[in-house]
């Protein structure tokens, strides 16, 4: 079984050697890479130091497009599983080894860390969103449950773990712009196995979250129209014939 | 007050295009087909895109040289103004062509990203290729080629 984990970073400098010494210690067996999605500091550096593969992305493509490198890449080298987590030292790495367990036993083929599950537990350092982001989190919950006629808690977590199916489905598809939320609906549609599982996260280290209200607002209408055009996509028995 | 309006309305004369708004209208078309064909010979424009234009001028040139056509569509849009009617014509014209255009960019988005993902990868593998090896032999690589694109 041979697992690649992944981790998008733009300009992390300043956490993502820290978050590959936690997967190399938690998964010693899997290869890392980081996919530098053009980033103008040292972030490819430090990883190369840190003694993960980099492939760095020569401009600034999105969170999208530089997952989509991430399962490209485990697609091409013949990787059973991957995984993925942020850079920026949210997630545990020890987190990730669960969900790759999900995929190991073959009981889902797309495993989503949720931070809201009921199953997680809170404890003090754990993740907790601002007022305008739990508007923005219930608002796609509601809808992406209603489009998928499966219940999800965590749209927008960036904690995955997946096998080939998915990496096949993936490295053609993948919204640049929405990828979280549009995946999910995308691998739910084409019939796929996917699977919420609790998980821990940290508080963001450093740095406030972007959104402002009306950006946010923006946001929610923005992915609400996305949700909607993927609903009129192909399935994978239509797209067949 | 609709009945007034409609009557009102009914009274106005047809408003016809005027002779001088034909040879403008001729000369701008003849200009720009010129300038078309200028941007390809030294290859600022690329044929496949070319086309649609060449068409939009030689449809300006029609309605210049044949006025009846023009209100022909008038008439069949139910515009008693021709001048209106041109503007609304061109207008979709326009939608149409910029509708057109964000498709082609998208494709052209869409395939940047493959290609910076592509040199992304191969740049990781040559990083790879230091180590020691994975077993990723020739006929690995191709035996993967080929799931690819079972899957």
């Amino acid at each position: 079984m041979r697992t690649l984990v992944f981790i998008p970073a733009w300009n992390e400098e300043a956490s993502v050697a820290t978050v590959i010494a936690g997967v190399r210690e938690a998964l010693p067996e899997a290869d890392v890479l980081v996919v530098d999605d053009g980033s103008g500091d040292a972030t490819a550096e430090r990883a190369r130091e840190a003694g993960a593969l980099v492939a760095s992305l020569p401009f600034n493509q999105g969170l999208g497009a530089a997952l989509q490198t991430g399962y490209l890449y485990a697609l091409r080298n013949g990787y059973d599983a991957c995984a993925h987590l942020d850079a920026d030292g949210q997630h545990p790495p020890e987190e990730v080894v669960r969900l790759l367990d999900e995929i190991v036993a073959d009981r889902a083929d797309l495993v989503i860390g949720s931070r809201y599950h009921s199953g997680a537990v809170a404890s003090s350092g754990d993740y907790r969103p601002t007022f305008s982001r739990r508007i923005g989190i219930s608002v796609f919950r509601f809808f992406l449950t209603l489009a998928t006629r499966q219940r999800f808690t965590d749209t927008t977590s960036g904690m995955r773990a997946a096998n080939r199916r998915v990496m096949a489905l993936f490295s053609q598809h993948y919204s640049p712009d929405f990828a979280e939320i549009e995946s999910l609906q995308l691998a739910v549609r084409q019939g796929l196995r996917v699977e919420e599982l609790p998980v821990r996260m940290l508080e963001r280290a450093g740095g406030a979250s972007f959104l402002t209200p009306v950006r946010s607002a923006f946001f929610i209408f923005k992915g609400l129209v996305v949700l909607l055009v993927g609903q009129f996509r192909p399935r994978q028995a239509e797209a067949e014939r | 007050m609709r009945a007034l309006a409609l009557a009102a309305a009914q009274a106005e004369p047809q408003v016809h295009l005027t002779s001088q708004t034909r040879i403008v209208a001729a000369v701008i078309a003849i200009f720009f087909m010129l300038l078309i064909l200028d941007l390809i010979r030294r290859d600022r424009l690329q044929e496949r895109y070319s086309v649609i234009w060449f068409v939009a001028g030689l449809g300006m040139l029609a309605g210049a040289a044949f006025p009846g056509l023009l209100e022909l569509l008038a008439d069949a849009m139910g515009v008693r103004n021709t001048n209106v009617a041109l503007f609304s014509i061109v207008l979709l014209l326009l939608l149409g062509l910029a509708l057109n255009f964000s498709v082609i960019m998208s494709r052209q988005a869409a395939q940047i990203t493959r290609l910076a993902q592509e040199r992304a990868i191969e740049q990781a593998r040559r990083g790879t290729a230091d180590r020691p090896a994975n077993g990723n032999g020739s006929a690995a690589e191709q035996a993967l080629e080929s799931e690819e694109k079972r899957l």
